[in-house]
């Protein structure tokens, strides 16, 4: 399967959508709290997150969600995000790495729409965010 | 005394109980859109002529609450479980949006912690024209208090 998608025709059931490594670094999740919010010291501080009993800074829970969306139009750039709903399972942890993998659920080529499964895991493979979305496509 | 969820789903479910009113910034999607990782320009260049927010933008819009004034407190701290977005038209630079809360659901679910009570709160979306752009939902999840 190629890297992008242009219509849902090129749309496989069970396809797997390339893998997307999220940026989680501090300066990046900064960067989300100065200019988007949540700024706070449990996001921004290692120290501090770990005086509120966190094992390190926290990426937002919006922030993850808006990797998902961020994937989805990497792969598919043509597309709409009609719905998308994220289960916060268990924090992202700010400076550590982790891997976005989505699977293609459903395909509906005459309303041009597709369902898609995405996880968000970190290094020990750890699911700590998982996602649902619709994604409309051009039928092309 | 476990809290009476069938209760509380007739006292406040889809009851409106906050209006707040967003002056959507390019700038501040557009950043949201580059932190997160997004390529398409018409979701990160101003200059692009479908230039819009992220649909998932929405979730990053706080209301005035995020529970009605009389709503009971039902003991533990409450946790951000999830987001979901709906998105039905493209939001843009400059457009003013009205944001319409709502308790979507209450349910319940058991584990070997005891039970958890999880909120759904939608926050419904609306443009200049009353044109219904978005739904944005909030989960909040907190463990019951145990039985005294």
């Amino acid at each position: 399967m190629s890297e992008t998608v242009t219509t849902v025709s090129d749309v496989e059931f069970g396809a797997e959508i390339p893998t997307f490594t999220p940026d989680t670094s501090l300066e990046n999740v900064k960067r989300f709290g100065k200019f988007v919010g949540w700024g706070g010291p449990r996001f921004t501080d290692h120290e501090a997150a770990r005086k509120e009993g966190f094992p390190g800074a926290l990426v937002p829970g919006v922030m993850s969600q808006g990797f998902l969306g961020a994937m989805i139009h990497r792969w598919a750039p043509s597309s709409e995000i009609v719905a998308i709903d994220t289960v916060f399972r268990a924090p992202v942890l700010v400076d550590e790495p982790h891997q976005i993998v989505g699977v293609v659920t459903d395909v509906d080529e005459e309303a041009g729409c597709v369902e898609i499964d995405i996880t968000i895991t970190n290094e020990a493979e750890e699911t700590r965010v998982f996602g649902t979305a619709t994604v409309k496509l051009p039928t092309g | 005394m476990e809290t009476d969820i069938e209760e509380l789903r007739s006292g406040f479910l889809n009851e409106e109980f906050d209006e707040v009113t967003f002056e959507i910034d390019g700038e501040r999607f557009a950043e949201y859109a580059l932190s997160c990782g997004e390529q398409a320009p018409r979701f990160t260049d101003p200059a692009h002529a479908d230039f819009q927010a992220p649909p998932t933008f929405v979730s990053t819009l706080v209301g005035g609450r995020s529970l009605p004034v009389d709503f009971p407190r039902l003991g533990g701290v409450g946790m951000d479980a999830g987001k979901g977005v709906e998105w039905m038209a493209p939001i843009r630079a400059g457009a003013t949006l009205t944001g319409k809360s709502h308790l979507h659901d209450i349910y319940t679910k058991t584990g070997r912690s005891g039970r958890m009570i999880f909120l759904v709160t939608r926050m419904e979306l609306f443009d200049e024209e009353g044109v219904h752009v978005a739904n944005a939902d909030t989960r909040t999840v907190m463990r019951e208090r145990p039985s005294e």
